[in-house]
């Protein structure tokens, strides 16, 4: 076997250690890694150019809409006032009562030797029963009696329209004075009543009560 | 027999390149990726918001366009009771109307006054304000009365009599005297 010998040993060592040097190795690694993450960087570049430019197209579709949405809201506001006052409205239109008709019952009880001299009617809300005072003078044989019926034909003729009627004698008292009824002399009697009743409508069956009770009150002298 | 022992040289930049790879790392996340993924994160938060509130948006028009067409009658009425209160201070031109009013009826004299004026409770009449009158009739027939009193309930539908004194007067045996107490619903902006 022939003997070989190395002579360039020193330069071959040199060589291998100038090829494994650590430090090129590692530059080179990392502008290779350098690269792979600069192209990575250029693709989020990409995509969020991309975000960017729909978040404009986003935004311009707004700042058309906008507008025409805070309009919308200004108006749906008015138009939920709107409703919604009419409903109260219409409520308190609802709400009143109507003396027209009590006026024209009132008249139609008044018999001709019935004569009313004041009339007093306070409403105040739906809630509450109208009361009313009611002043008059009867004339007859018996006053008294005929103050009694127009007591009862004016709670009848209450009854029809409205409900929970009471007409009550507050005050009845024979008058010294006598009055002519159709040229007769005629004892009279001076009588206030007291009438209270709901303005909302009889139920079927309460239609036609039952006269009330309550006496006429003992004569003043 | 190859050596694949390091020396301390190589060691040295071993340590260095690793340095600069962490670094390299570091800086690229920190100052490159994170704030980019950060503005693009933003973005599509932005994206997503401005879409929800294009849809809901375009659900709200419609809905205003229902209530439009669903309103149009109480829009109408609701114009019809405002334009029941005049111009101006009611306590100008309220007076001459009932003067006006119980003159064309056949009862003169009529003259009425403001008892007092408040605000109503509710919020939805937050714009209408309600004025107390006293209309005074000093000579006025039954049956006139009768008929004006069912044509005011009748033309004023926001205005209730609340209180109605009547009294026959001695001298007049066919006439009465005669108080009302009138609640007026006024338009006040």
């Amino acid at each position: 076997m022939a003997l070989q010998l190395n002579l360039l040993h020193e330069q071959i060592s040199e060589e291998r250690q100038r090829r494994r040097d650590p430090l090129k190795l590692g530059i080179i690694a990392l502008c290779a890694f350098g690269a792979i993450l600069f192209l990575y960087y250029g693709w989020k570049v990409y995509q969020t150019l991309q975000i960017k430019s729909q978040l404009r197209a986003a935004q311009s579709e707004w700042a058309k809409v906008e507008p025409k949405v805070t309009a919308a809201q200004k108006r749906a506001d008015e138009l939920h006032k709107i409703i919604d006052g009419t409903k109260v409205l219409d409520g308190l239109i609802e709400s009143r009562f109507y003396w027209a008709p009590l006026l024209a019952t009132l008249s139609h009880c008044v018999a001709p030797n019935i004569q009313l001299i004041s009339f007093d009617g306070t409403f105040t809300d739906g809630n509450k029963p109208i009361a009313l005072l009611v002043e008059g003078i009867a004339a007859a044989r018996e006053p008294r009696g005929a103050a009694e019926e127009f007591r009862q034909l004016l709670m009848e003729q209450l009854a029809k329209n409205y409900s929970d009627v009471k007409v009550d004698f507050r005050n009845l008292e024979d008058l010294d004075t006598v009055v002519k009824l159709a040229g007769v002399p005629t004892a009279s009697a001076r009588f206030v009543l007291n009438v209270s009743f709901s303005p909302t409508p009889p139920a079927p069956s309460a239609a036609t009560p039952a006269a009330s009770a309550t006496p006429a009150p003992e004569i003043k002298k | 027999m190859k050596s694949t022992k390091l020396n301390k040289d190589q060691i040295q930049k071993i340590i260095l390149s690793s340095l600069g790879f962490i670094a390299l790392i570091y800086c690229y996340f920190t100052f490159f990726l994170g704030p980019l993924d950060r503005s693009r994160g933003t973005m599509a938060q932005q994206i997503a918001d401005l879409q929800g509130k294009s849809a809901s948006s375009r659900t709200e028009l419609k809905k205003t366009s229902n209530l439009e067409r669903q309103a149009k009658d109480a829009t109408t009425h609701y114009d019809a009771l405002k334009a029941t209160t005049a111009e101006g201070a009611p306590i100008a031109w309220f007076p001459p109307k009932m003067r006006k009013f119980f003159a064309a009826q056949e009862i003169d004299k009529a003259s009425a006054r403001l008892e007092s004026s408040s605000s109503f409770k509710q919020p939805e009449l937050s714009d209408w304000v309600k004025d107390t009158w006293v209309i005074d009739l000093p000579l006025a027939d039954y049956d006139a009365l009768g008929k004006a009193i069912a044509q005011l309930e009748n033309t004023e539908p926001l205005l209730a009599v609340q209180k109605l004194v009547i009294h026959a007067v001695p001298e007049e045996a066919q006439f009465q005297q005669v108080t009302l107490t009138a609640q007026t619903t006024l338009f006040a902006p």
